[in-house]
């Protein structure tokens, strides 16, 4: 009986999906650590454990994600962008463009519905358009990350945020405090400013609907809301966007059994 | 004074031809000859830019140039710019500035309060100039007022300025229409340079001498051209890695005999590897163009990284500095000024003509789309370097030209036998970013993620393709 995994070792939380014939088995996300062969063999332990498979059951891993070279059980490697757009197409196979705002990066990518990409960008080594940036300001305002999009929403006067640095975000939201702006208002602000920076490296590529939001980011409503605003269109949120990449993994994992 | 410590040595690249491996050397020779000639005092030494054209005048003339982006490279390639670099900011400039710039003003700065050159000054380091020849080109800035910012260091070496214009491209305008008044301008500008060099060498122009040079530069520019283009085969013999070795004749030893005889080597050296059917990997799966940016100096083993996925590069926009004389129809003269002058007209204004007849593609895009089809390019590879804006302003928007031809679909062209065929045209893109010298913007980890995941796109896209 067919069983693949599909590991994705991100660079703040690692996620892996266990897939058999007939579907999902099972997933798992957990803090990527300091230690990403750790990290990955605790995803396949209880990867394993729900699914109530062993590791001679499993017929293929694919590993993906920045940590993905450090998965020693793999079969394959693939890049995280290639996942996506698999994982992106299988759920909703009208996506033509896809926006994964993770920890590390945000990549934007076209894709044609069969989970082929045909071009990608990836905003630079700077963290002001990824989603270390919500964490930076969480850490400042001292709320959960993932109360922050729901704190945002109920934003009656959002601030304009005058950076998309990190650093100098930070910096700001703490004079922006002193200046006793709300934390809603102040975050508010912070998703626009975000969500404006995605929307400029999404425009360097071009972006032809529908387009998809994926990634931890997508988990943050506040942002997503921020940028629909920008781009005056709908942003499809697939149910866990932040497991995308790890299920077109597995996806791909299946894909290599059956060739 | 800023710290200056001097960074980790980076690992060399391995090269695909005997001809690219010889460059380093060769480059140190010149260095260490700008010192030599400077310590004798037999010869002038003089600062100056690249791509001027003024080369022959320079060595008519028994001057010695010294690149100062060259050195400003070297420093980066060899991972030593920090240090220069930072000392240009506790002067007061900004790192967003040309890093080039940068490196060069911090280190004359060093070397002139020393009185001597910086510690373990890269490959001796960069001499005293006896004069500098800026240019300010259309739009890079820094080539006019770099020296300005050297010469307060230096209050004594005198600065000319060349201006070397070009009519910028207009759809509904013949070039040649106007070239003839760019062209007075030009002559202008290179007989106040020879004045000015005359005046500083107190030595007579051989205009004789200087159009032997200019000749031999010209044959230079139609054997690099035919050289080049066996890049064409496939597999292809050499890449742009090596290119990045090869453009040191092209832009740093032009009007030489050893830069003739260097292409004359290459040349055959690429014929045989053709015949030997050896590629410059080993099983070329991918053939990528260098669209354009200048390259990381310090990172050029990316370019190995790409071949150990199967890339290869067979073509690249940057540095190739030279245009077939052949195809330009530049006016007759015997006067070698006047032919400098045309000759710079003709390389600028080369792709003008394609241009026109293709509706809406313009020079910089023509040349990209002509090359795919030309050396049969699967992917565009560019970067952006965040210090020069000359280079890089515009590449996103040539990419977005390009998806207007190279769809994701397919489409059906009509075919040379008049029927129509459903061809794939699709030409995914990478953009890399850091910078030219400034190491502190460039991540190996990240880059190579970008790299993978394209390789990753161009497999998808073959395979898709496929079925």
């Amino acid at each position: 009986m067919v069983f693949v995994l599909g590991i994705d070792i991100g660079s703040a939380q690692s996620k892996g999906i266990a897939l058999g014939g007939q579907g999902s088995l099972g997933s798992f996300e957990c803090p990527s650590g300091g230690d990403f062969k750790l990290t990955a063999e605790k995803l396949r332990g209880e990867l394993l454990s729900q699914s109530g498979k062993t590791e001679n059951d499993v017929s293929r891993t694919v590993a993906t994600g920045y940590g993905s070279k450090l998965v020693f059980f793999a079969d394959e490697i693939k890049p995280d962008i290639v996942c996506l757009a698999k994982g992106v197409s299988s759920l909703h196979p009208t996506v033509r463009t896809v926006i994964d705002v993770g920890d590390l990066y945000t990549k934007v990518l076209r894709t044609d519905g069969n989970g082929s990409v045909h071009n990608f960008l990836l905003s630079g080594k700077c963290a002001g358009g990824s989603g270390r940036i919500l964490q930076v300001i969480a850490r400042v305002l001292r709320v959960r990350v993932e109360e922050m999009g729901d704190l945002s929403l109920t934003s009656q006067k959002r601030v304009d945020f005058n950076t998309g640095c990190a650093v100098f975000a930070e910096t700001e939201a703490i004079s922006r405090l002193s200046q006793e702006v709300k934390k809603e208002d102040l975050l508010a602000g912070l998703h626009r400013a975000l969500a404006a920076q995605i929307n400029s490296l999404a425009e360097r590529i071009g972006v032809e609907p529908d387009v998809a939001m994926t990634g931890g980011g997508a988990r943050d409503i506040g942002l997503v809301r921020a940028f629909k605003e920008i781009r005056r269109h709908d942003i499809l949120v697939p149910t866990d966007p932040h497991m995308i990449a790890a299920l077109g993994a597995a996806i791909m994992a299946l894909e290599g059994i059956e060739q | 004074m800023a710290e200056e410590q001097k960074e980790a040595k980076p690992k060399k690249r391995m090269t695909a031809t005997k001809a690219a491996a010889s460059i380093g050397p060769m480059v140190k020779e010149f260095i260490t000859g700008t010192l030599q000639a400077k310590a004798e005092g037999k010869q002038k030494v003089a600062y100056t830019f690249i791509v001027c054209h003024h080369e022959e005048i320079f060595r008519a003339l028994d001057v010695m140039p010294v690149w100062t982006e060259n050195f400003a490279g070297i420093c980066g390639a060899k991972r030593d710019a920090e240090r220069f670099l930072q000392r240009a900011e506790s002067l007061g400039l900004s790192r967003s500035l040309c890093t080039y710039a940068l490196c060069g003003i911090g280190f004359d700065q060093w070397r002139e309060e020393l009185g001597g050159m910086p510690p373990d000054a890269p490959w001796g380091g960069q001499v005293r100039p006896d004069f500098m020849i800026s240019s300010g080109q259309i739009l890079c800035d820094p080539r006019s007022k770099w020296y300005q910012a050297s010469q307060q260091f230096m209050p004594d070496v005198p600065i000319y300025n060349i201006d070397l214009p070009y009519p910028l491209f207009q759809r509904n305008q013949d070039h040649r229409d106007v070239w003839s008044y760019y062209h007075q301008y030009i002559v202008k500008q290179l007989r106040g340079l020879v004045a000015f060099i005359e005046e500083q060498t107190k030595k007579k122009m051989d205009y004789d001498r200087l159009r032997e040079l200019v000749n031999l530069s010209d044959r230079t520019w139609n054997l690099i051209d035919e050289t080049y283009k066996l890049r064409r085969a496939v597999p292809c013999p050499m890449g742009t890695g090596d290119a990045m070795n090869t453009m040191v004749p092209i832009n740093f030893m032009m009007a030489t005999q050893k830069a003739y005889d260097f292409f004359v080597d290459l040349k055959k050296e690429l014929e045989e590897k053709i015949v030997r059917g050896e590629g410059e990997v080993e099983n070329e799966k991918y053939r990528l163009m260098w669209g354009g940016g200048l390259p990381a100096w310090y990172a050029l083993s990316d370019f190995n990284y790409f071949n150990s996925k199967g890339a290869s590069f067979p073509v690249e926009t940057t540095y190739r500095m030279v245009a077939p004389l052949h195809d330009m129809d530049l006016p007759e003269t015997k006067d070698p000024i006047e032919h400098l002058a045309w000759r710079w007209l003709g390389y600028w204004t080369f792709w003008f003509d394609k241009a026109r007849k293709r509706p809406g593609s313009e020079p910089d895009v023509e040349r990209l789309i002509n090359w795919i089809e030309e050396y049969k390019i699967d992917g565009v590879v560019m970067h952006e370097a965040f210090s020069c804006r000359t280079w890089h302003v515009g590449l996103i928007w040539q990419l977005h030209q390009l998806a207007k031809i190279y769809k994701p679909i397919p489409v059906h062209v009509i075919g040379k036998d008049g029927k129509k065929e459903k061809v794939f045209k699709e030409l995914p893109s990478l953009i890399l970013e850091s910078d030219i010298i400034d190491i502190t913007s460039y991540s190996e980890v990240d880059t190579r993620n970008k790299i993978d995941a394209f390789v990753g796109a161009l497999e998808s896209i073959r395979a898709n393709r496929a079925a």
